[in-house]
C-alpha cells in the first residue's frame, strides 16, 4: 500500500533532514551512557521550539547531557546556576554606565545564548524564575527601554532536584505550564553505570565532541515539521487525552474525579501535538501515530496535572493518573 | 402535698397556740420553690408573728433559704382567732431535708411578748439532684408502643418476604452465570470471521475502502482482545506487537502487517481501492483461520 505523493515527498524530505539527529546521537553517546529518552526529548523540544524541566538528583549527568548537547548541535551554550541571592539583572542583563561618553549602554546576559541550562531553578526567588520564563515564553527581552531578540534557536533546560526543598522556592504551576516537557531523568542502568564507571574514572579530560549541525539544519527541521500530516482521528485522540485530565467521569473514570484537583491546560494539547510530530520526525515518518502521542504524553502532562488531596494520601502520582488515562481512552 | 400536725412550744399562763403547716409540693428538685402555709389557732386576745434568725446554724436550716414572707389571713372565731402565714423557701441539699424551725411569737394587744418559743414542723421535703436519672424525670421517655398485629402474626410475613428475596436474587445471580457462560462459549474466531463477512458485503456494496481499513483494525484489534487476553482496543500498534511478541504467536507478522496497513490508512491519508481492501479482508479471514487452530494461552 502506498501513501499518498505529498507524504511519500515529505517522507523522503524527512529521512534527508532528520540525518543530522543520528550524527548528533553518535557525538552525544562518546560523552553520555545511557540516558537516551532525555536526550530524544532534549532534541524534541530543539525540533518545536519547546523548553525542558529536568528532574533528578544530583550526578546523573543532567549537566553534561545539555553542555554536551549545544556542543553537538554547534550553539551557543550558557550554564546559569540560580540561587537565592540572584537578581533578575544577573540573568537578562542591565544598562551600565559609560563615565567616558556619560551614557548608559546594555550590558546583556547570559540568557543570551542557544542553549540555556538554568540550574536548580528552585534555588532561585520567584522574580528570577519569572524574569526567565517570560524570556522562553517571549523570546525577547527588554534591558531598559530596549528590547532584545534572543537568538534562535533557543532553548532552555531547567533543572530540579526532587530530594532537597529546603531553601527553595517550587515554581508555581502557572510557571510548570510553560515547559513543553518536565523529564525525569532516572539512574542508568547497571551495565550503563558499569561502562560510566570506566569510562570516567581516568585522568583523561572529556572526550572531545564536534560540532555536526548547523543552525540551518534546525531550522530545515522544523519546517519539514509543520508540514507532517495529522489525521483527525489523531487530533481527536488528543484533545481526548487532555480532557480526560480535566473530566475523567466523561471517559468512565469517576474514581479520578476526586483525585486529580485540575487537569491539563490548553497548552497541553499543543504541546502534545508538537511533541508527537517531533517524536514521527525523529521516527522519519511524514505522519502521526497514537503511538508518537503515547510515547511522549507522560513527559508532557505530568506537570500539568495536580493530584488532589485523596491521591497524595493514597501516593498517587500524576504517572499513576495518566496511565489510567490511556487505559481508558480508546485509542483511534 | 401534706397537712402537717402543729407542735407548740409556747410558755405562758394560758394555752399554748395549736399550728399546722401545709407544704406543697413535698418533693422537689435542687434548687426549687416550695410554699409552706402555717396556720396559728391561739387565743382572740392576742396577735401572732413568725420570725426568722438571720443565718441558719441548724442542719436542716442549710437545706432551705427564705425568698419571702406574709401574713395571709386572719379569721376570728368565738374566743380564738386563726393566723395564716405564707413563706416561700428554695430547696438545697438531697435527700429527704426536714424543714426549718420558726420562732413563734404572741403578743397582746399593748404589744408586750406573751408567749414566744420555737417551733420545729415535723415534716420534711425531698430534695431531687439534677443528675441524668432526674433528667429522664423531667422529660420522661415515652412507652414504647406495642404493635396493633401481634409479633407472631406479623414474622411469618418478614421470613416469607426475606426468603422470596433472597430466592430472587439467587435466581438472578444464575442467570448472570448462565449468560457470561454462554458468552465465553462464542468463539472470537467466529464473531470476527462473521463481521469480515458482513465487511466485505458492504464493500461490495460500495463501502469506501479507507472506511474498510477503519473496520477492518477495529475487528482485528476485538479478535485479539479477545483470543489472546491482551488490551487491544485502548493500545497503539506497537504496543500489540510488543504483547504479541510476548506471548510468542506463530504469525503475528502477518496480524501486524494487517494492522499497520491498516494505520496507514486511518493516519496516513493513504487511499487503498476496492481491490487492495478485499486483499487485505482476505488476508485477515486466513489470520484468524490460522491462529484460532493455536490455543489462546492459558490465563
Amino acid at each position: 500500500m502506498q501513501l499518498a505523493v505529498e507524504l511519500e515527498e515529505l517522507g523522503t524530505q524527512i529521512i534527508e533532514a532528520s540525518s543530522f539527529l543520528e550524527h548528533a546521537e553518535k557525538e552525544l553517546s562518546l560523552r553520555i551512557i545511557g540516558q537516551r529518552d532525555v536526550i530524544r526529548r532534549v532534541f524534541i523540544a530543539m525540533l518545536v521550539n519547546g523548553h525542558i524541566l529536568l528532574e533528578g538528583v544530583p550526578g546523573l549527568a543532567k549537566t553534561l547531557i545539555v553542555s554536551t548537547f549545544a556542543a553537538a548541535m554547534n550553539l551557543k551554550f550558557q550554564r546559569i546556576q540560580f540561587t537565592p541571592d540572584m537578581l533578575p539583572a544577573d540573568l537578562v542583563g542591565t544598562m551600565i554606565y559609560n563615565p567616558k561618553d556619560l551614557e548608559f549602554y546594555p550590558r546583556k546576559g547570559p540568557v543570551f545564548a542557544n542553549v540555556i541550562l538554568a540550574d536548580e531553578i528552585n534555588r532561585s526567588p520567584a522574580k528570577v524564575q519569572s524574569a526567565l520564563l517570560e524570556a522562553m515564553q517571549e523570546r525577547q527581552v527588554t534591558i531598559g527601554s530596549q528590547t532584545f531578540p534572543l537568538q534562535e534557536p533557543f532553548i532552555v533546560l531547567a533543572t530540579q532536584n526532587p530530594i532537597e526543598h529546603e531553601g527553595t522556592y517550587i515554581l508555581p504551576e502557572a510557571q510548570v505550564d510553560r515547559f513543553m516537557m518536565k523529564v525525569i531523568v532516572d539512574y542508568p542502568s547497571y551495565d550503563e553505570e558499569l561502562e560510566i564507571m570506566l569510562r570516567s574514572a581516568t585522568n583523561a579530560g572529556k572526550v572531545p565532541v564536534k560540532p555536526v549541525v548547523q543552525s540551518a539544519d534546525i531550522f530545515r527541521a522544523r519546517a519539514l515539521i509543520d508540514r507532517i500530516y495529522v489525521d483527525p482521528r489523531v487530533q481527536r485522540y488528543i484533545v481526548d487525552l487532555v480532557v480526560a485530565t480535566r473530566k475523567p467521569a466523561q471517559y468512565g473514570m469517576a474514581e479520578l474525579e476526586s483525585m486529580i484537583e485540575y487537569g491539563a491546560s490548553p497548552r497541553a494539547s499543543i504541546f502534545l501535538l508538537l511533541a508527537a510530530k517531533a517524536h514521527a520526525f525523529l521516527q522519519h515518518r511524514p505522519y502521526i501515530t497514537p503511538e508518537d502521542v503515547k510515547a511522549i504524553v507522560y513527559d508532557t502532562l505530568r506537570h500539568r496535572i495536580r493530584p488532589g488531596y485523596e491521591a497524595e494520601a493514597d501516593n498517587i502520582k500524576p504517572a499513576d493518573i495518566i496511565r489510567q488515562i490511556l487505559q481508558h481512552v480508546q485509542v483511534p | 402535698m401534706s397537712l402537717l400536725p402543729a407542735f407548740s412550744v409556747a410558755e405562758g399562763k394560758t394555752e399554748p397556740p395549736s399550728i399546722t403547716v401545709m407544704v406543697t409540693p413535698d418533693s422537689a428538685l435542687v434548687g426549687d420553690r416550695i410554699r409552706c402555709i402555717i396556720s396559728i389557732s391561739h387565743s382572740d386576745r392576742e396577735v401572732a408573728t413568725l420570725e426568722w434568725p438571720d443565718a441558719f446554724d441548724t442542719l436542716s436550716s442549710r437545706s432551705f433559704e427564705l425568698i419571702s414572707s406574709k401574713h395571709l389571713s386572719s379569721t376570728q372565731f368565738p374566743g380564738s382567732r386563726q393566723e395564716r402565714f405564707e413563706l416561700e423557701l428554695a430547696v438545697f441539699g438531697a435527700g429527704r431535708q426536714p424543714l426549718p424551725p420558726v420562732t413563734v411569737v404572741l403578743r397582746d394587744s399593748q404589744g408586750r411578748v406573751t408567749k414566744k418559743g420555737v417551733y420545729t414542723p415535723p415534716a420534711s421535703v425531698f430534695v431531687r439532684a439534677l443528675t441524668d436519672s432526674t433528667m429522664h424525670d423531667l422529660t420522661p421517655l415515652k412507652p414504647l408502643l406495642k404493635p396493633k398485629i401481634p409479633f407472631l402474626l406479623i414474622m411469618p410475613v418478614i421470613l416469607g418476604a426475606f426468603s422470596v428475596a433472597v430466592l430472587v436474587l439467587l435466581l438472578l445471580f444464575l442467570l448472570k452465570r448462565i449468560v457470561r457462560k454462554g458468552a465465553e462459549k462464542v468463539d472470537s474466531g467466529q464473531v470476527a470471521q462473521r463481521k469480515l463477512r458482513k465487511l466485505g458485503s458492504s464493500l461490495s456494496a460500495g463501502m469506501p475502502p479507507h472506511e474498510c481499513y477503519e473496520e477492518l483494525s477495529n475487528i482485528m484489534r476485538s479478535f485479539l482482545e479477545n483470543h489472546y487476553r491482551i488490551r487491544a482496543l485502548e493500545a497503539v500498534t506497537q504496543e500489540i506487537e510488543r504483547d504479541l511478541k510476548k506471548l510468542g504467536i506463530a504469525g503475528f507478522e502477518n496480524i501486524m502487517n494487517l494492522l499497520k496497513q491498516a494505520d496507514l490508512v486511518k493516519f496516513a491519508d493513504s487511499r487503498p481501492d476496492v481491490e487492495e481492501s478485499r486483499q487485505s479482508l482476505q488476508k485477515a479471514s486466513e489470520v484468524i483461520r490460522s491462529t484460532r487452530q493455536s490455543r489462546p494461552p492459558e490465563e
